[in-house]
């Protein structure tokens, strides 16, 4: 076959599967029939064929363009990620995320120490001597963080905290998701990033409740900080858990190359990542319209110990769909027969 | 997957299921900019947009205006943190910068990417936006990390595997700065009735694309043994001087070989580019006969004739990559 008989047996399927990829292209995937699906398929195989036997011959570099294009596209078309509806999400924060970081709990327990250590340690410092841990916060957020604890503060907390607590939630949604975000992304350098913001997180942060102990305002503080810190602490040390694995991922490959040891530790720890965002997500609610409530303290203790339980269960049990021993059983049997 | 002689340009040539490769163009630092600017203004007209919406709704409603700093907080965090992750993952690896430059960001083996990997380049913005030496110098680590890449990766391209490529189907036009201001031949001065084919345009091509390495005079001697097979294939005759200015015949009388290869490629080459009219059904040269005769004449006349003929066999038939270029080299 020559190039020009070539061409006029064809171009006519080139510009059937132009068109249908035209019409395709601006229906969303859910509304192609089936018919649809498999003659663009079988058309886009024609003319993958098309396009190596051009090359092959070498019939001409515009030729080899327009059917490279054409293949490209049809790739496109094709080749999609899957549909995701709200549904997956739901799976995902359901079972996928607590099964994730199931599989990584080296790295949470790491992450864990990087946080719990130096906030512990901060925190003797605070309560010991609270000049020493004025050096270690900026002084006018710990003055700040004081005042909101106070015993006056309090008292006119429905009053006035009532008319931010919308302004609240936002600004906890931007301002703490944010810092769980970076956290986890500045694991891109070699996770060194992720160790320096856990450890600065957590000399802060004790810094500041040693000195609210200090101050004899424990009660006010813990009982305002016990319900979201299940979420928020949680999720904070799960987001540097994510930048470790990243970092991880950089550092040692293993056995893997490290392309491959990237894609692999990548794609784990962005799902970490966002599953800590969507933790953090529901710390800034309780926060903003729960915390803050004028209701006795004791509830309060009472509500935020349940939550941490709930917590604790959603991470180690979310995901598994049924005890372990009624799943493999009938898979054994059927792998040995 | 990549080779090491395919460093040269922009283009990453990937294996399909269906055993065929194809290109993608990689997209440079450049259209990456204009693309990500675009979508950085209007990340900032959604969020004045729904600052005034959300302002005007809840004035109207009556509520506070604490509602309309959080809600706006919010609108914020999902400017600054999820607008490219939902874009890429819901326009099939686009934002609405990257179709205004006619971007798509792809895992390197070209399918396409999830929404893990969406969320996961985008977050990875931070790092790569890390600024060296303050304000001045932007994204300098995605900078630094694309020129030293092969696929001009930034480091979340890195870890998610994926890289943006060139969508725009862009045709390089034949040779434009060559055939500029070159008549095409016209049927009058042509009693064959050839085809030029493909491959020897390319040739053609590649002699003048040779420009810094050979000079005029050389050019001539070289064009001179094709461009004689071709006008005895065409039939040209060459006119004879234009009585009313013979300047021009004169002036260019010494450089007639390569002036009739560039005729050759403005009549033969230039057709628009790139659709399927790539058969030759438009061209100049082929008008008169019926479809019947055109098509004898062609398949009578093939490609294969003109490699065998005696003319410049290591031009003709010389692979296009390698041997014609070293004799022209010297």
């Amino acid at each position: 076959m020559n190039r020009e008989r070539f061409i006029r047996k064809r171009r006519q399927d080139w510009q059937h599967f132009e068109q249908l990829l035209n019409r395709l292209k601006a229906r969303r995937l859910g509304r192609w029939s089936g018919g649809d699906i498999t003659r663009l398929a079988s058309l886009y195989r024609s003319i993958c064929y098309d396009l190596s036997l051009v090359q092959s011959r070498e019939w001409g570099a515009r030729l080899e363009q327009y059917l490279n294009d054409l293949v490209a596209q049809g790739h496109n078309c094709l080749y999609r990620s899957p549909p995701r509806s709200l549904d997956t999400v739901l799976s995902f924060l359901a079972g996928g995320f607590p099964e994730v970081l199931r599989k990584r709990k080296h790295f949470f327990f790491v992450s864990l120490a990087l946080f719990l250590v130096p906030f512990l340690i901060s925190m003797i410092v605070g309560i010991i001597d609270p000049v020493l841990a004025e050096r270690l916060v900026d002084k006018a957020q710990m003055e700040g963080a004081g005042e909101s604890c106070s015993k006056e503060f309090y008292k006119r907390m429905d009053v006035e905290f009532a008319e931010q607590r919308s302004m609240m939630a936002g600004f906890y949604v931007w301002n703490n998701v944010g810092i769980a975000f970076r956290c986890f992304a500045l694991g891109a350098f070699c996770g060194v990033g992720t160790v320096v913001t856990l450890l600065f997180n957590g000399i802060a942060l004790g810094a500041i409740t040693g000195y609210l102990v200090n101050q004899g305002r424990a009660d006010n503080f813990f009982s305002f900080a016990i319900s979201h810190g299940s979420f928020e602490l949680t999720a904070i040390v799960v987001a540097g858990a994510a930048g470790l694995v990243l970092g991880w991922g950089m550092i040692h490959p293993g056995e893997l190359s490290r392309r491959e040891s990237l894609r692999v530790h990548g794609i784990d720890s962005v799902k970490l990542a966002l599953g800590a965002g969507f933790m953090l997500g529901i710390a800034a609610l309780i926060e903003a319209y729960f915390s803050p409530m004028p209701i006795p303290h004791t509830v309060k203790y009472l509500v935020g110990t349940l939550l941490w339980c709930l917590v604790y269960i959603y991470l180690t049990f979310g995901g598994e769909t049924a005890p372990r021993s009624l799943m493999t059983l009938p898979e054994e049997s059927g792998a040995d027969g | 997957m990549v080779t090491g002689d395919q460093k040269i340009d922009t283009r990453i040539t990937v294996e399909t299921p269906e055993g065929v490769d194809f290109r993608f163009m990689l997209a440079g630092p450049g259209k990456r900019c204009v693309s990500y600017a675009i979508d950085a203004v209007l990340k900032l007209a959604v969020m004045l947009v729904s600052l005034i919406l959300v302002g005007v709704s809840t004035g109207l409603s009556g509520s506070r205006g604490d509602v309309t700093a959080g809600v706006m907080l919010v609108v914020w965090f999902a400017m600054s943190w999820l607008y490219g992750a939902c874009c890429e993952g819901w326009l099939n690896g686009r934002t609405p910068g990257k179709i205004s430059q006619g971007l798509r960001v792809v895992r390197t083996n070209g399918t396409p990417i999830g929404w893990f990997e969406a969320f996961g380049r985008n977050l990875l913005l931070v790092p790569d936006g890390f600024m060296v030496y303050g304000p001045l110098a932007l994204n300098t680590v995605a900078l630094i990390s694309m020129a030293s890449t092969l696929r001009m990766q930034r480091l979340g391209d890195l870890v998610f595997d994926t890289m943006v490529i060139d969508e725009s189907r862009e045709f390089i036009s034949r040779a434009p700065g060559i055939t500029l201001g070159i008549d095409a031949l016209p049927r009058s001065e042509c009693s064959g009735r050839y085809h030029v084919p493909e491959r020897t345009l390319a040739v053609i091509e590649r002699l003048f694309e040779g420009d810094r390495l050979i000079s005029d005079g050389r050019r001539e001697e070289i064009a001179r043994s094709l461009s004689l097979a071709l006008r005895r294939r065409l039939g040209y005759e060459e006119p004879a001087p234009d009585p009313t200015n013979p300047n021009t015949y004169f002036a260019q009388a010494p450089r007639k070989h390569t002036l009739f290869l560039r005729r050759v490629l403005k009549t033969f080459a230039e057709d628009g580019g790139g659709d399927s009219d790539d058969a030759p059904q438009t061209r100049t040269l082929r008008t008169a006969r019926s479809p019947r005769k055109q098509r004898e004449q062609r398949d009578r006349v093939s490609l294969d004739d003109l490699t065998r003929s005696d003319a410049t066999p290591s031009m003709v038939a010389g692979d296009r990559s390698g041997s014609a270029e070293s004799e022209w080299s010297t």
